[in-house]
């Protein structure tokens, strides 16, 4: 019998036509013929796709052991970004700093139950205006994950500023992955601004210069917040490249108090349009033999390669969770603070309950419309936090935007295997 | 199926069955294959981790069972502070040879592991999973050596226990696999690494076949190359050379085929009683045939090694020449192919087949005119011979089995096919003129020289059966005789205008390999990248012209022009 349910293969027209299929992740290019025939639902050609059919995993009731905790070790922040969704790092409450004590036992609850690797993470807040703690959290760490034979990684994500040269030592040494919240040059980071209302990237890249120039173990991207007021992509990442920053991504406002920076439904096919703009000239710049950098694309690339086939759009709640100052577990970095998300203290230990009901709620296959679309394994359902707020908006996007990557895999996999197979950022 | 969809990524790829050998004959499938009966037992491999040293993983604590001061491992020159290890490594081996010793931590990268109070390690497989997991990175290691046994009747009062005597050693952890070449070195002798698998008179050995498990034994091989049906088998039986036998077949003498259904070969193999008592009659099988009683060297043993470096680079520059000039013969005939769709859908699979496999010898080709290359570059950069240019020049002339035959672009006519088979044929033409080469290279020049040699040899013989078996399946078309093959494409040579666009990117094709190969194996991935984007253009334009009737002209330059070197040729 041949299904001509809709949801679970997509066709992808064009001079090379291909059709993916949504279960298992698949993607196969088919001849012309046999792309008219699935155009036009003939059971046969759909029963032959669908003996290539396999049915997405069940993940079952097992909850993971938690592999990555992020400390907000400051929830306050030195700059006033316009579209912060964390109340300028404050997350609606006072400014506050986290105690040692508090740390201390957050990453002993995350190495209790880790199995061979773990990572601490800082956020904020900006997470330097408690440098004292990060220092302090990382020589603890590596002590405690030694006694326990686990290897632990660190991260930390930051507007750069603050960092001093012992920092910078501390990055290099201890080989963190430096996530740097920056839009681009003056012209694009006008919403990044300190508290006299002036712009911050010169700061940040006179203050992270030197940890560019010479990484030594760390890896840092950039990340750029794009508002509606400016939908610019291409730029960015030059201007960013040019100042020496090898991993270029950029994310969409879609929540924040202010709702004139956040993206609305007739700004999505505007951002596609850049978004492809810059994968384009990033394909032609690969092509020539150039390294990659603007990781929106080479995460996508990446997942369509190995067949990412997810029934969540992130860790949050199941491999990764974020405390806040006061101890507090909750599903992720966004949801701080919010009584619903939270997912037990650093004195009660991790709430499995809550995080599995959390999980289980939350699986792309009881979302709706998610549940009938195509693209639903590969984008998992969107941030839980933003869907949580405003609502899925931008599907659309989504998917022209996976359908482009799709196109482009082809091209990649053919003339530069090596980038999608290897695990470079 | 095939014809129809193609898979992408590896998910697809994992869906859907392509031709050629599945998956799991490869090496790196055998990655969990660990324990006795698979093809072979890789906890083997783990013994020798550490140069110059041999354990027993069966025991807690692991024992030192040996020490071997010729392990290769131990002469590595690189990295820097290779020979110095090697060095303590050596020292110690006089004391390591007298009494029992164990391996009591190892070290790395900042974590140690005491394997004498390791929680968790109540099974000897623990240790040696934990030696697979390290990296091949620098390995500190603590031997500690055992006590005798306490005397029968202690005399009171036992004096203090000495303090244990230890030696800590530092060096690299063996690289199991070459990085270029994915060869297993020379420090594992012949057997050891299936020695732990279960024996040839066992009734496991019979029944562990590829159709069932991975298995240490041969399935179906080629028969003796002179078997006594006559004093010429050639004549007698065609096709004797190229059929397959199944290896436990009960009748050792007989010549039937195997069949493809593992049931129908086994109603006619060695019983299990029967194996437990004539596993004697079982052949060895060297280069895929079985070897009677007695093994005649091949021609490799017997080449003349070449008298000087020079002049070994002369021959891989001709040899450069000639993997170049086979490859744009077997090229053309690709291009003589029809598609699959174009024929009868009987003999759609078939052309499927034989597109494939055709082409898959010339990309081989152009693999060895690489490795060729690489030959030269590496003994240029090592000094031993002056620098040259890179060998990018196609060869003349092909030997083939009646002598010499000038260079010919033709469609894959029978006459032509044959004629590919006996240049491929083992010990024929091709593989014979690397012999020398090899016989050169196993006298003081690097191990990963010889083994790039002998590798082309060795898919020298995946030629001759790939051709031998296109040349079963196409002759078993009907072709009424004085029709044209009806997988042939009418194909004529193109002018050098007509096919301008072909030619071009084969120009820019070894513009780029010329400024790759020029400096070596230094990653270029420029250079790499935009001839691989050249090679791409090169096969869609031949193939638009043979969709037209035309065949690329390859040979770029008149036979008189091309006795000198190629030069860079400015690209587009």
């Amino acid at each position: 019998m041949a299904e001509t349910g809709a949801g679970w293969f997509h066709l992808l027209p064009g001079a090379a036509p291909s059709v993916f299929l949504t279960g298992g992740s698949m993607l196969f290019d088919v001849d012309e013929d046999f792309f008219d025939e699935l155009a036009r639902d003939e059971p046969e050609a759909i029963s032959k796709l669908a003996a290539l059919r396999v049915e997405p995993l069940d993940a079952g009731d097992a909850l993971a052991p938690v592999t990555a905790l992020s400390l907000n070790v400051a929830q306050s922040c030195n700059l006033a970004c316009a579209y912060c969704y964390a109340d300028e790092g404050r997350f609606g409450g006072s400014p506050k700093m986290m105690d040692r004590s508090v740390a201390f036992a957050a990453v002993d609850r995350l190495l209790a139950q880790a199995k061979g690797r773990a990572t601490v993470g800082f956020i904020g807040g900006e997470p330097f205006l408690n440098r004292k703690l990060i220092h302090e959290v990382v020589a603890y760490a590596k002590a405690a994950a030694a006694a326990k034979r686990v290897a632990v990684g660190f991260s930390v994500t930051t507007n750069g500023t603050l960092v001093t040269a012992d920092d910078l030592r501390l990055l290099r040494e201890d080989s963190f992955a430096v996530t740097v919240s920056i839009d681009g040059g003056p012209a694009q980071n006008r919403k990044r601004l300190d508290r006299r209302q002036a712009d911050s990237s010169a700061r940040t890249i006179a203050a992270l210069a030197p940890l560019l120039s010479q990484p030594g173990g760390a890896r840092i991207a950039a990340r750029a917040t794009i508002a509606r007021d400016d939908l610019d992509v291409v730029d960015r990442i030059e201007w960013l490249a040019a100042r020496g920053f090898t991993e270029i991504g950029v994310s969409p406002v879609r929540t924040g108090p202010r709702g004139a920076l956040r993206l609305s439904e007739s700004d999505w096919p505007k951002l596609l349009v850049q978004m492809i703009r810059a994968a384009d000239a990033e394909l032609a710049r690969v092509f020539a033999g150039a390294s990659p950098r603007f990781s929106n694309l080479w995460t996508a690339l990446r997942a369509i390669h190995r067949g990412t086939s997810r029934p969540l759009p992130c860790g949050a709640a199941s491999t990764y969770l974020s405390v806040d100052v006061d101890g507090a577990f909750s599903s992720c970095h966004r949801t701080v603070g919010d009584e619903g998300s939270r997912m037990g203290s650093v004195i009660e230990g991790f709430d499995a309950d809550r995080r599995r009901d959390f999980l289980t709620a939350r699986a792309v296959d009881r979302q709706v419309p998610c549940c009938a679309c195509w693209a639903r394994y590969l984008c998992g359902g969107g941030c839980h936090a933003e869907v949580a707020e405003s609502g899925r908006s931008g599907c659309d996007y989504i998917r022209g935007w996976l359908e482009h990557c799709l196109r482009a895999y082809r091209d990649v996999a053919t003339r530069r295997p090596e980038l999608i197979a290897r695990g470079v950022p | 199926m095939t014809d129809r969809i193609f898979p992408r990524n590896l998910t697809a790829k994992a869906a859907i069955k392509i031709v050629g050998n599945p998956v799991t004959t490869r090496l790196e499938s055998g990655v969990g294959n660990c324990f006795p009966g698979l093809e072979f037992d890789h906890r083997n491999l783990d013994r020798r981790f550490f140069p110059g040293l041999v354990f027993n993983f069966g025991v807690i604590p692991p024992i030192l069972a040996d020490v071997d001061p010729v392990d290769p491992g131990l002469s590595a020159a690189s990295p820097e502070d290779a020979a110095q290890l090697s060095q303590a490594v050596n020292d110690a081996m006089a004391d390591l040879r007298l009494g029992g010793w164990t391996l009591s931590s190892i070290a790395q990268g900042g974590r140690t592991v005491d394997l004498t109070n390791a929680p968790n390690m109540g099974d000897p497989a623990q240790f040696w999973r934990l030696v697979r997991d390290l990296r091949p990175e620098k390995v500190t290691i603590v031997l500690t050596k055992t006590p005798p046994d306490p005397p029968v009747a202690p005399t009171p009062p036992a004096p203090p226990a000495p303090a244990p005597v230890t030696k800590t050693l530092t060096h690299y952890r063996r690289r199991y696999i070459d990085s270029d070449t994915g060869v297993i070195p020379d420090v594992f002798r012949p057997g050891e690494l299936t020695q732990s698998l279960c024996s040839p008179w066992m009734h496991d050995f019979r029944d562990c076949a590829c159709d069932y498990w991975a298995s240490n034994h041969p399935d179906i091989v080629l028969g003796e190359s002179s078997f006594p049906l006559g004093d010429n088998l050639a004549d007698l039986d065609p096709q004797a050379a190229t059929r397959p036998l199944d290896w436990l077949r009960a009748d050792r003498k007989s010549r039937v085929a195997a069949s493809p259904l593992a049931r129908a070969n086994e109603a006619l193999q060695l019983r299990h009683y029967q194996i437990n008592t004539e596993w004697r009659s079982l052949a060895f099988v060297l280069e895929g045939h079985e070897i009677g009683a007695v093994y005649a060297p091949g021609v490799e043993q017997m080449a003349a090694p070449f008298a000087s470096a020079e002049e070994l680079a002369d021959e891989l520059t001709s040899l450069c020449g000639l993997e170049h000039v086979v490859m744009l013969e077997y090229l053309y005939a690709y291009y003589s192919l029809r598609q699959p769709a174009e024929v009868t859908p009987a003999h759609a699979d078939d052309l499927t087949f034989v597109r494939h496999e055709l082409l898959a010898v010339a990309v081989s080709e152009m693999r060895h005119l690489r490795w060729a290359n690489q030959l030269l570059w590496t003994m240029a950069k090592n000094g031993m011979i002056a620098p040259r240019p890179p060998a990018l020049t196609p060869g003349l002339e092909v030997p083939t089995a009646g002598g010499v035959r000038p260079r010919a672009l033709r469609p894959l006519e029978p006459d032509v096919l044959a004629d590919f088979v006996a240049v491929e044929r083992p010990s024929g033409t091709l593989d014979g003129e690397y012999a020398r080469v090899v016989a050169t290279l196993s006298r003081d020049y690097p191990d990963t020289m010889l083994q790039l040699a002998r590798q082309i040899v060795a898919e020298g013989v995946e030629h001759f059966a790939r051709f031998s078996e296109i040349a079963r399946l196409l002759g078993s078309w009907s072709v009424a005789s004085g029709a044209p093959r009806p997988w042939l494409r009418p194909l004529k040579l193109a002018t050098k205008q007509q096919a301008s666009a072909a030619l071009d990117a084969y120009q820019a094709v070894l513009a780029h390999l010329q400024r790759a190969y020029q400096f070596g194996d230094i990653e270029d991935a420029a250079e790499i990248v935009q001839g691989r984007m050249a090679m791409m253009r090169l096969d869609e334009e031949a193939e638009k012209l043979a969709k037209a009737g035309l065949g690329t002209p390859f040979f770029l330059r008149r036979p008189e022009e091309d006795t000198r070197p190629f030069i860079g040729l400015p690209t587009a």
